[in-house]
């Protein structure tokens, strides 16, 4: 039985790293760079969270989603126009991946001068350890919650990309960059805006893990090799699949950690590679 | 072909004259920097043969670096042997790894390669700290340092880095103006013109993947040997890849002076950091990672693309000139003389 419970729990889990890969692979389908940076900007965004619940007390966390998002909304589209447009336009792959590097490497030593290198949390009062039964399981209200919102957020996604007028003209782009630019659409805009997307299901994903377990200063690579592991093992460039790549990932933790109580990591790594080795576009790509 | 210049070879006999002379007029500490630069020279060197001349940006380089610490450590220990030895055991373990891991990571494209490498890493540090036998998460002391001569060992080790460093430098230079330097320079700026005149993309990528670990390896044990205490942390840091990126971008990525430049400014402004402004490392590195970002937006080719384009400066410079004219030949054009792409 308690297997059971870890393996329901590594679903709902998978939840929350199958939304830190959606921005990662949002951005890589459209402008084909990927966003070193990205965990990071996950963390940075759980300090946020951190900080507004210092400043309203009492208040749930819940409800500083909506002003996380809007805010990792602005820093991704702020960051595409000043920085990463430059670096996407050299057409160079190797440009974006060094200057995201970069700029990982900058926020996350800021952060540890700012914030200092101690581990945080955020409270998640009675949410955090409500929970109901089910035929002798016992499943917490949030990892289910959090599966809502994944499940919510991917299907928002794809009807915005598959049927929003938004969604043509991103797909335009991203197909044909030079020519969209003579209907009258902003590439540069454009990816702005992406990256803003990509940033805000991300940042909402980290105020969400945040209540779960904490984080420091370092804890962003972890998170950007989670999002990474997420968008192989589902395969490049499908949403859909991504969902299933983040489940196999926190159920391989999850039982990882049950085998193994400090090493839970390890297996997740460890399932990255077995699925590169046999199937190395992922579940969702073609076998070659 | 024009005969290779003799100014390089002249240069690296005057830096191996005066890798063997420090130990008498260096002191200790002064040694230690000298040894950290040569070690980090090496590094770069060998991330650059990759990045810059492959186009292959590896994130994980810092488990080369620390499977060669390691195994120098436990083997220098477990067999009896003096540590000097065990350097290159540790450069083999690194190329070893590599060529083991080469066929799983080359199925990922750029970016992906740089992350799938970095999973590599984290793969090898969770392994390592497992095992008892590494000493687990806490680390090991070199014991084997019994073995040597305390007095000389300080100055030993400071020749082994010197000799690494200068073998990078010497390396990269005489493989660049092989037919395989060659060949891999013409993968990374056209692949598909490259493989159509012959060019095996994925051998080339290969050695040149493998030599990088060797040189990680060997650096990554003659650097934990001097300093005789090794920790899964401080032996897979991804920081040795975001110092070599550093020093490869700042100087130039894809030619052979610019980790020569870079490790000259980043050792430079990191003793200014320290002791004029006595700040921290960590503004040091954001300080480093802004030059590095500006450095990649507005100057791609980094100082000494600058300087070779304002001042025409030939350095080392692996480039081929075509032979003079003769009249014979006159009536046929000739093939432009300048390569395009990075190194241009």
């Amino acid at each position: 039985m308690a297997w059971l419970e870890t393996l329901i729990n590594g679903v709902l889990l998978g939840g929350l790293y199958a939304l830190f890969g959606l921005g990662l692979a949002l951005v890589f389908g459209v402008m084909r760079m990927v966003n070193l940076a990205h965990g990071e900007f996950v963390v940075l965004a759980a300090y946020f969270a951190v900080f507004l619940a210092t400043q309203f007390p009492g208040v749930s966390p819940l409800f500083f989603i909506a002003p996380v998002a809007l805010a990792a909304f602005g820093m991704g589209y702020l960051l595409q126009r000043l920085l990463l447009n430059r670096a996407v336009a050299t057409d160079d792959p190797l440009t974006p991946v060094l200057v995201t590097f970069g700029i990982a490497v900058v926020l996350r030593n800021l952060m540890v001068e700012l914030f200092g290198a101690d581990p945080r949390a955020l409270d998640g009062g009675a949410l955090a350890t409500a929970g109901f039964e089910i035929g002798g399981l016992r499943i917490g209200w949030y990892p289910v919650l959090v599966l809502v919102l994944a499940v919510l957020a991917f299907g928002a996604l794809q009807w915005l990309l598959q049927h929003s007028r938004f969604g043509l003209v991103v797909r335009a782009t991203s197909d044909h960059r030079e020519i969209v630019r003579t209907m009258g659409v902003r590439p540069r805009h454009v990816y702005a805006v992406v990256m803003g997307l990509s940033l805000a299901f991300a940042s909402v994903a980290g105020l969400l893990l945040a209540l779960r377990t904490s984080f420091t200063p370092f804890s962003g690579v972890e998170r950007l090799l989670g999002a990474f592991e997420v968008v192989i093992i589902g395969g490049l460039g499908s949403f859909r699949w991504a969902l299933v790549g983040g489940i196999a990932l926190g159920v391989a933790q999850l039982v990882g950690q049950r085998l193994d109580s400090n090493a839970g990591a390890l297996y997740a790594h460890l399932l990255f590679f077995a699925v590169l080795m046999v199937r190395p576009n992922g579940i969702a790509g073609a076998r070659t | 072909m024009r005969p290779p210049s003799l100014v390089p070879w002249l240069g690296f006999t005057a830096a191996a004259l005066a890798i063997a002379f420090a130990p008498t007029v260096a002191d200790g500490g002064l040694l230690r920097l000298l040894s950290e630069v040569l070690i980090t020279l090496a590094m770069a060197q060998m991330w650059n043969l990759l990045a810059g001349y492959t186009g292959l940006v590896s994130m994980g380089h810092q488990a080369f670096a620390g499977i060669g610490a390691y195994l120098l450590f436990v083997a220098s220990d477990r067999l009896g042997i003096s540590p000097y030895w065990m350097v290159p055991v540790a450069g083999l373990g690194g190329a070893l790894l590599a060529a083991v891991v080469a066929p799983l990571m080359f199925r990922l494209r750029d970016a992906y390669f740089s992350i799938g490498m970095w999973v590599l890493a984290e793969i090898v540090r969770l392994l390592v700290a497992k095992f008892p036998l590494f000493g687990g998460e806490s680390g090991v002391p070199l014991q084997a340092v019994r073995l040597v001569e305390a007095e000389s060992f300080q100055q030993n080790a400071f020749w082994i880095s010197g000799a690494i460093g200068l073998a990078a430098v010497a390396g990269v230079y005489l493989l660049m103006r092989s037919p395989f330097g060659l060949g891999l320079m013409a993968v990374r700026d056209n692949e598909l013109a490259a493989t159509s005149i012959g060019v095996n993309v994925w051998r080339n990528r290969f050695i040149a993947f493998v030599l990088s670990g060797l040189g990680f390896g060997l650096a990554g044990g003659a650097h934990f040997m001097g300093t005789m205490f090794v920790s899964p942390d401080s032996a897979f840091d991804i920081n040795w890849v975001v110092t070599a990126m550093f020093i490869v971008i700042i100087g130039g990525i894809g030619t052979i002076e610019g980790p020569l430049i870079g490790t000259v400014i980043y050792f430079g402004l990191r003793e200014l950091f320290n002791t004029w402004f006595a700040m921290s490392g960590g503004w040091y590195l954001i300080a480093m990672g802004c030059i590095a970002i500006a450095v990649m937006l507005l100057a791609p080719r980094g100082l000494w693309g600058l300087a070779r384009e304002r001042w025409g400066w030939r350095g080392l410079s692996v480039q081929r000139h075509p032979p003079p004219r003769d009249e014979a030949s006159l009536s046929a054009p000739l093939p432009p003389s300048t390569q395009q792409g990075r190194t241009a």
